[in-house]
């Protein structure tokens, strides 16, 4: 079995690390490492009561990539805290999607999940009131950049990142789950009508679980990079799945659902996968294309900690679907513009802004 | 089997090989591949003392690499990265700086990965198995104190991080080489005429930099943990004589929380750890301006 497809096994069940070789278990750890995956191994060697058994060079790097997704948890608990009391008084809610809804919810699957930032959803009419209230507790955007603010605000689903000027937690306040120069337009309202407060926290709220999963659905095929963060995607849909699958009804909510979002055609491709790489129990669904086969299945996993040495046909396969993320992002003529601007920008500073004129 | 009893061309092989040379540095196992003229003769000189790994196991917590790069930087001006899995933020340092480039990416590599630790940013040195930390920041004079200490039989755990783990409060030892900077080569030098230093590398980020080879008496020790006894902040300042004042406890919790690179990110269990460390330590501010009689004052504070 080649070390990415053993990655996946250790990842569904961690004992399996401890029957490995210690060579094969650091080749495991550096490409666990490289996909921010060591939080869960060490959760879930540490319920199986097996961390004792491992060599120590293994147990310490578990224990640090644990120590390092605990404290991100934190941060982004207490940025959802310090949300509820920014929006306090006002009509704003704290809708919660993705990392931090998980955590807020205390999912299995967001156990030692490594956190980057937190998002939030809001109807697109209270931004500007999301905005002012946001700033006048202490967040900043940001970017100052005027073509940089203008990709957000007019093309982008989300504004701007801020961020709090005492706190590095990035804040991405959406008002849709997909760019509003995408081919797919999920109606947001749909979403929030929706919503549901956590238990016990009025003032904090989830999407739905079905919406839950459609927009990891969307964040899977439409955002991801998959040299970094396409396989952390795929397994939050596997654990949510997991999670709520089995709750009576739940595929026929899941499929009237995506019709009623137009996502059956990525929701389909998402079960499929979900099935042959991580053998998740699903409703029935079609085969994507061979092509769509082809490059995700070639482009999932990481072949080699060292990003540079993943085989060219990996490399390749990420660069067609970056290609198409793009495509599916902005019509021709816009993406043409853009990436013109955006490259020329880089050469300009290449050129001019190093020698300081 | 020790990197000294490898002869100087065979260190060089090794670290031309494939996997590196691998060898125990503390509680870490650590390789390094490298294929940079010069750097072997240095580093067998400074880690001659420490145990190859081979006799240890075949997993390793470090995977590191000098890498020079192909195209026109590797002969003209030529460059070499510090890498480990694939490219870092260490900016690149000119090839014949490769020995200083391999120790601030040692460090660099701990600082980012080993979170097992809370890691105190500071010299550590003990009799026996008591510790005494010289947190400080960059130009307190920590690095000359701790030479000096260690040329005085103190055992040198780092000169650069205070390992402890927060289960247990032990401080792990890491004993390598000892950065000296500037001004402090010419005082260890005069301080210790038969102290062993690597070549000096001049206009590096820090100045000129020179490494002390760390004592063979406390390589042989490195896998004897320590205990915090006292923290002791120095500060050089020329011509003054040497003075150490206690601090309050409260001070010390403080002094201690600050220093350590990852303490918010250790959270309950760093509040835990600096916790009991400000209850079992005893903290002093130090001014000096004479290593010997620092050395002195700190001989007479463990006696007593």
């Amino acid at each position: 079995m080649t070390g990415a497809a053993t990655l996946l096994v250790v990842l569904r069940q961690p004992e399996r690390l401890a029957l490995l070789s210690p060579p094969e278990q650091e080749f495991l750890l550096r490409l666990a490492r490289r996909v921010g995956m060591l939080g869960p191994l060490h959760h879930g060697l540490e319920r199986a009561g097996l961390l004792a058994t491992l060599p120590a060079p293994i147990r310490d790097g578990l224990e640090g990539g644990r120590v390092v997704a605990d404290s991100r948890e934190r941060s982004i608990l207490w940025e959802v805290d310090r949300l509820e009391r920014a929006f306090f008084g006002t009509r704003l809610p704290v809708i919660l999607l993705k990392g931090a809804a998980y955590a807020a919810l205390g999912l299995p699957l967001a156990r030692g999940r490594l956190m980057a930032d937190i998002d939030i959803l809001l109807p697109r009419a209270d931004l500007p009131l999301a905005e002012r209230e946001l700033r006048k507790h202490g967040w900043l955007t940001a970017t100052t950049d005027p073509y940089d603010q203008h990709y957000y605000r007019e093309w982008m689903h989300e504004l701007p990142p801020m961020r709090h000027c005492h706190r590095p937690t990035e804040l991405d306040i959406h008002h849709a789950i997909l760019p509003r120069t995408g081919r797919l337009q999920p109606d947001s309202a749909l979403l929030l009508q929706e919503a549901i407060p956590l238990p016990g926290r009025p003032e904090v709220w989830t999407l739905a679980p079905v919406d839950m999963v459609l927009h990891a659905v969307v964040q899977l095929f439409h955002d991801s990079d998959f040299g970094a963060n396409a396989l952390r995607d795929l397994l939050d849909l596997d654990g949510l799945l997991r999670h709520y699958g089995p709750t009576p009804g739940f595929g026929d909510r899941l499929w009237a659902r995506s019709r009623a979002l137009h996502l059956t055609a990525p929701l389909h491709a998402a079960l499929y996968f979900l099935q042959r790489f991580c053998q998740t129990p699903v409703p029935e669904h079609a085969r994507p294309g061979w092509l769509m086969r082809g490059l995700i299945t070639l482009a999932m996993l990481p072949d080699h900690p060292d990003p540079r040495r993943d085989g060219m046909p990996v490399r390749l396969a990420r660069w067609c679907l970056y290609v198409r993320s793009h495509w599916l992002r902005m019509p021709p003529g816009l993406l043409l513009t853009h990436l013109t601007r955006k490259g020329l920008r880089r050469w300009r500073q290449h050129v001019w802004h190093r020698r300081g004129v | 089997m020790k990197i000294g009893t490898l002869t100087p061309g065979e260190t060089a092989r090794r670290l031309k090989s494939r996997d590196g040379l691998a060898w125990r540095a503390g509680p870490f196992v650590v390789s390094l591949r490298a294929d940079v003229p010069a750097f072997p003769e240095q580093f067998h000189l400074l880690y001659g003392e420490h145990r190859l790994a081979e006799e240890i196991g075949k997993t390793n917590d470090f995977r590191l690499e000098l890498a020079r790069p192909w195209g026109l930087r590797r002969w003209w001006r030529p460059k070499v990265f510090f890498e480990m899995d694939g490219p870092t933020r260490m900016a690149p340092f000119p090839l014949d700086h490769a020995l200083p480039l391999f120790e601030w990416g040692f460090n660099y590599a701990i600082a980012t990965r080993a979170n097992q630790y809370l890691l105190l940013h500071a010299a550590v040195v003990a009799q026996g198995e008591r510790a005494l930390l010289l947190p400080g920041l960059p130009g307190s004079g920590k690095s000359t104190l701790c030479a000096a200490l260690v040329l005085r039989g103190w055992r040198l755990l780092s000169d650069e991080f205070g390992l402890l783990r927060p289960g247990s409060g032990e401080l792990a030892p890491l004993p390598g080489s000892i950065a000296l900077k500037n001004a402090s080569i010419a005082v260890i030098r005069a301080f210790d005429p038969a102290a062993v230093l690597g070549p000096e590398f001049p206009k590096t980020r820090k100045g000129t930099v020179a490494h002390l080879r760390p004592p063979p008496e406390s390589v042989q020790d490195q896998e004897r943990v320590a205990r915090p006894v006292w923290v002791v902040s120095p500060r050089f300042e020329a011509g003054a004589a040497a003075r150490l004042v206690p601090l309050p406890r409260d001070h010390g919790f403080l002094r201690l929380a600050h220093n350590a690179f990852n303490y918010e990110l250790q959270g309950e269990r760093g509040f835990r750890a600096v916790t009991r460390m400000t209850r079992e330590c005893r903290f002093f501010d130090l001014t000096f301006g004479d290593p010997g009689e620092a050395v002195a004052l700190l001989d007479e504070m463990a006696a007593s």
